[in-house]
């Protein structure tokens, strides 16, 4: 292994422009004649519009135009499309009402879009807002799922009781057989809360239409330009792919909420044309707040039936999932095929059955955030775990060992769909437990009880299906879209490299992992590789960056790219140095005649290939640029173990995590510095929901937490360092052997979290408690113990 | 939000009262207010600016005064735009009493607000309200104290208001008529406009 | 419109300005300064933190006008041609940024520390990173990014 390859902790070669003030964020970018816009949003969580006038507002100063839904809709422009169809229990598609980019009839929650203003200024479009009078007869919003399945306040006329769907998996009636079997039946039911995702960088576009050709050029902040391409081209705004391109070069975070199709991009694309110059959005953070689309929010019951040895014989789970006020892009997937199947865990439960009630309310719309449904079944199960612990009085650590699928049990059948491919559960469990010190916990405890504090440890199991996904399986399940990654390796005549990969880089380091890759595969130094993704117009096809897809699927894509380079190369090389192709090897970038001291370098080949004077032309066209499409054979299965120890003084309710370890099976590391940097990061945000973040309506739908002063970010005082390890298992979806890393964190963090002070209140009588576990709500629960 | 509040001041009811008809004290002292109109006897607009937390906003809010009982007590509602930064409605029962040479203004607040207000200031609220109906009523006894120094020579027909620290003297303004309701508006103004404005 | 005249990155620079102009969009917006970001609207989140006469300073909340006179540096102005700032380079070293949205405002953050404070424990790091956001990293490796920066800027 060289400095640079596979495995090796390389430095980020994306550094240096951010650390310089160098990125090339959608805000940072400026057009010639660019106008400015700003979007004017309902106050009101539901109402009918029933005049908007903006004709004061049009001859404020600098103001060019203002539109309005109408305005889209006598242009016929489409509904923002979901991507992900699901059936209900009675084999009916989901309700898909229409979603318009601006509201036409009605508003249906606090942010939705009612009209844009474009003005020569910032500061003179937003001036024009406040002169636009709209007429709103505010009606009664449905915002609790509760209230909304009742259906008294109808979100869109035409869906019966809020519902969405009302989805089933699992086999019901071998469920109900073993509780009618079951020694215990231990039951728990929780909420998991809504989160907003909060990247740093707040939503921006710039469009641009050229009125000479017809060609529409739109920056957007995106983790896949060419889905959004797809979408607002093909259904929103009927623009044919060739005549629109989607540029998204540096984002500042994602976490999921950048995956989907939002309004703005096409109501900026489509005005664009409108006033044929270009125009710039940037969402200020108290937009962003009501209109990224959140995350979580279920209310689950769930019941665990076990026998008299601790044995796992049932699963019964009835979910309630909170969609928001519209399907956003993949908004039905996440609270079904990406939760729902992974119900097993890592677990021999052998019998499962999940419905989940899918709820229109007029929230903002909810879809994935880092993680999307496996934090939710991993938070539900490994709290009813440790409960079913306590109730049958055996260990938790004793109750998972029993459980746990053994490395032998592979490839291992769950009853809700997956095939677990590889993996050794006990063995990042025992690595977890040591790293952790679980055996000296008892004395810690005593320590901290010296002091009058309460001391807890809890501990997470988590599975997560990732590398999203065999395109075949995916369709089966309702998606709309292949789910394959694609690559181009383009060699240059001298040797160096480009890599197109369609997959989207805004954080996790791609284009040095990616590089490395290649750097590998080719042999050629990781400084003459170069990774280009984020552009329409530069890279053939991707669908981008999100369920810890990239390197996947991405990756392998990548391989299979370089794999056509050598095998065209070889065939370069072999007619050189006259010699047949199988007696040609391919090693660290140099060619030779197997046994001989004959070689060539890599550069000497591409030259040849660019230059073809020597070369077999009646054979191979010239050039030295390939491209892949990869589709994985199954999903990727990370799991592993999450162990957390907290510090409770009961006197404030303030809990301190003092220790958080984790330890992961995520298949082959590219990079082990990047992997810490994504396991942390998700650990962070998984932290986060357990102790401090939470999204809150009013009964009016008013968002209450929709400021930095009142949703609260993990900040660097409120986290531990973090013990961070892997315990590998490679891989067996791809050739690559990983797995996937990015969500980790956030799946396995939550439920360690709260395990940990429920077992440091246990003494006190403290049997439960919500997410997320702030020091009031604690302190409130040592108090109602008593 | 609901807030409740009492205010002593240190004038007879009647000239709180007279000093209350001059919009042109309202208009000072009503923190950020740039007009005051009078649409009929029990309404009133008036347009405020208003700074709460991170929201700036301009508001036009439109009061209604019902419950009508002089001198004793009104409730006014009021409802307001503030454009984007959001909206805001509510009511407030307001009651006078007399203390002595004093009077004392008590009210109950119910409002709600929406949008970026409601997102952006809905912890700020009752400190905002608070200040805001506080710096109300120091402007107003400041502006009414000034005026009483301006015209010191001129007679007051309320031999009262010559006893007391910040006595109000307003009968040299040229009488509106606005009517009992003007109390309210501190209220409207002061508390329920500016609290739903910020 | 006023004029307002100022220091930045060394250069002496003079604009006109509406009076309500921020600092951090006069950098960006007059300047072309881009490196210095807006995460929020609520002077929380520290994305925007420049350097006015050799203190961090949010530059949300900041009018242009108030920095008249001031010198000011930003997150362009540290490096040396192609040689990183020391704290640059620990953040590089220590892989302290993932999305890099967050970045020109920890490391001038960590500098005005480092310059208060030539040797913070981990604690004061994590104290002093109060102002600042970051939705990546987990924080883990920024602190340990900016201890590492703290020794190099003494050596
Ligand atoms: S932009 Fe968030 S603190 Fe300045
Ligand atoms: S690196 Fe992305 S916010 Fe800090």
């Amino acid at each position: 292994m060289t400095e640079t390859n596979i495995g090796a902790p390389i430095k980020r070669v994306e550094d240096k422009r951010f650390l310089t003030g160098r990125g090339r964020y959608t805000d940072d970018l400026n057009q010639p004649n660019q106008l400015y816009a700003c979007i004017l949003r309902s106050p009101h969580a539901h109402a009918n519009l029933k005049k908007v006038d903006v004709s004061q507002a049009k001859a404020a100063p600098g103001v060019i135009d203002i539109f309005t839904g109408s305005d889209m809709a006598a242009d016929e422009v489409g509904s923002l499309p979901c991507g992900w169809q699901i059936h209900s229990k009675d084999g009916s598609p989901m309700h898909e009402p229409g979603h318009p980019p601006m509201a036409v009839t009605k508003v249906r929650h606090v942010g939705d879009q009612v009209a844009i203003v474009i003005a020569e200024t910032k500061s003179q479009a937003r001036d024009a807002l406040d002169i636009i009078e709209v007429d709103y007869e505010v009606l009664p919003a449905a915002i609790n799922m509760d209230e909304a399945l009742s259906g008294k306040a109808l979100v869109h006329d035409d869906v019966p009781n809020n519902m969405c769907f009302d989805w089933e998996i699992g086999d019901k009636e071998a469920t109900e057989n073993s509780f009618s079997d079951a020694h215990k039946v231990v039951s728990i039911e929780l909420v998991n809360n809504r989160l907003i995702p909060n990247a740093m960088e707040p939503r921006a576009a710039v469009a641009q239409y050229d009125p000479s050709n017809g060609n529409y050029t739109l920056h957007t902040t995106t983790q896949n330009p060419h889905v959004i391409r797809l979408l607002m081209g093909a259904f929103v705004l009927q623009i044919p792919e060739h005549k629109l391109r989607i540029i998204s070069h540096d984002v500042g975070g994602g976490f999921g909420s950048k995956i989907f199709h939002y309004a703005e991009e096409a109501i900026l694309t489509w005005a664009s044309a409108k006033v044929s110059q270009p125009i710039k959005w940037t969402a200020e953070r108290s937009e962003s707040f009501v209109t990224d689309a959140h995350g979580r929010d279920h209310e689950t019951k769930a019941e665990l039936a076990l026998d008299k040895d601790g044995k796992f014989l049932g699963l019964r789970v009835s979910t309630k999932a909170n969609i928001g006020a519209y399907l956003s892009t993949f908004g039905s997937s996440v609270p079904t095929y990406l939760y729902g199947t992974l119900l097993a865990g890592v677990y021999k439960t052998p019998a499962i059955y999940c419905e989940v009630k899918t709820v229109f309310t007029n929230t903002v719309p909810v879809d994935a955030y880092r993680g999307a449904g496996r934090p939710e079944c991993t938070y539900l199960l490994e709290r009813l775990v440790n409960k079913a612990a306590k109730e049958t009085g055996i260990d938790p650590v004793e109750i998972r060992r029993i459980n746990m699928i053994q490395p032998d049990q592979f490839p291992y059948q769950t009853p809700v769909a997956l095939q677990y491919d590889v993996g050794d559960y006990p063995r990042a469990f025992e690595t977890a437990l040591k790293a952790s010190d679980y055996e000296g916990f008892s004395s810690r405890r005593k320590s901290s009880e010296d002091n009058g504090k309460k001391r807890g440890i809890g501990i997470s199991t988590y599975i997560e299906a990732c590398g999203i996904a065999p395109s075949a399986v995916a369709g089966a399940l309702g998606a709309r879209a292949g789910l394959y990654e694609s690559a181009q390796v383009r060699v240059h005549p001298t040797g160096s490299v480009t890599l197109y990969t369609g997959t989207h880089n805004h954080g996790q380091g791609h284009e040095t992992t990616f590089a490395q890759i290649v750097s590998d595969t080719l042999g050629v130094s990781i400084d003459q590789v170069e990774v280009s993704h984020g552009d329409t117009g530069e890279v053939q096809f991707g669908m981008g960056t999100y369920g810890s897809r990239s390197l996947a699927v991405g990756g392998p894509a990548v391989l299979k790219a370089c794999n056509k380079i050598i095998e065209k190369s070889k065939k370069i090389a072999a007619h050189i140095l006259e010699a047949s192709v199988d007696d040609i090897d391919f090693k660290d970038g140099v060619y030779s005649i197997s046994g001989t001291d004959r070689e060539l370098a890599f550069g000497e080949v591409s030259l040849a290939a660019y230059v073809p004077h020597n070369y077999p032309i009646e054979e191979l066209e010239p050039g030295l640029d390939e491209n892949a499409f990869y589709d994985p054979l199954n999903f990727s299965f990370p799991a592993g173990c999450h162990i957390c120890e907290v510090e409770i003084d009961p006197e404030t309710g303030e809990v301190e995590i003092t220790d958080f370890t984790a330890v992961d099976d995520i298949g082959r590391v590219i990079n082990p510095m990047i992997v810490e940097g994504q396991v942390q990061g998700g650990l962070a945000q998984g932290i986060g929901q357990a102790l401090m973040e939470g999204c809150v309506y009013d009964n009016e739908g008013q968002l209450l937490t929709g400021s930095y002063m009142d949703y609260t970010m993990p900040r660097a005082d409120n986290l531990p360092n973090l013990n961070v390890s892997t315990e590998s298992v490679l891989g067996a979806s791809n050739p690559l052997e990983v797995k996937g890393v990015g969500e980790v964190g956030s799946i396995g963090a939550p439920p360690a979290v709260i395990n940990a002070i429920l077992d440091a209140l246990s003494s006190l009588g403290v049997e439960d408690i919500s997410m997320p576990a702030s020091p009031s709500k604690v302190w409130q629960a040592i108090h109602n113990a008593q | 939000m609901e807030m409740s509040g009492e205010y002593r001041i240190e004038a007879s009811r009647q000239t709180v009262w007279d000093a209350l008809n001059d919009p042109e004290i309202l208009k000072q002292s009503i923190p950020g207010c740039e007009e005051i109109e009078r649409l009929s006897d029990t309404e009133l607009a008036a347009k405020v600016v208003a700074k709460v937390g991170p929201v700036k906003a301009k508001f036009a809010g439109q009061v209604t005064l019902s419950d009508l009982d002089p001198p004793n007590s009104y409730r006014i509602s009021g409802e307001g735009k503030g454009g984007a930064a959001g909206f805001a409605k509510g009511g407030a029962n307001v009651s006078l009493k007399s203390d002595g040479e004093a009077t004392i203004l008590s009210y109950e607040v119910d409002a709600t607000v929406g949008g970026k207000l409601a997102q952006l200031g809905a912890r700020l609220i009752d400190g905002t309200a608070k200040k805001m109906a506080g710096d109300f009523f120091k402007n107003f006894a400041e502006v009414v104290t000034e005026s009483k120094d301006l015209n010191s020579t001129e007679n007051l027909n309320d031999a009262d208001t010559n006893k007391v620290n910040h006595d109000i003297n307003a009968s040299k303004r040229p009488k509106i008529g606005v009517g009992s309701w003007i109390i309210g508006l501190i209220v409207a103004a002061a508390v329920i406009l500016a609290i739903i404005v910020y | 419109m006023p004029t307002v005249s100022m220091t930045v990155n060394g250069e002496s620079v003079s604009s006109e300005v509406e009076p309500r102009t921020l600092l951090v969009q006069y950098l960006r917006e007059n300047l072309g300064l881009t490196g210095t970001h807006v995460g929020c609207d609520t002077s929380q989140c520290g994305a925007c933190v420049v350097h006015v006469n050799g203190k961090s300073a949010k530059s949300c909340t900041m009018l242009a006008v108030q920095a008249e006179g001031s010198e000011v540096s930003t997150i362009e102005g540290l490096a040396d041609g192609d040689t990183l700032h020391p704290m640059q380079e620990a953040f590089r070293e220590n892989h302290g940024l993932q999305c890099g949205f967050c970045t020109p405002g920890m490391v001038m953050s960590a500098i005005d520390l480092v310059q208060t404070n030539s040797d913070p424990s981990e604690h004061d790091v994590r104290e002093w990173l109060e102002g600042n956001l970051c939705r990546c990293t987990g924080y883990h490796n920024i602190v340990k990014s900016i201890l590492a920066g703290a020794k190099a800027m003494q050596g």
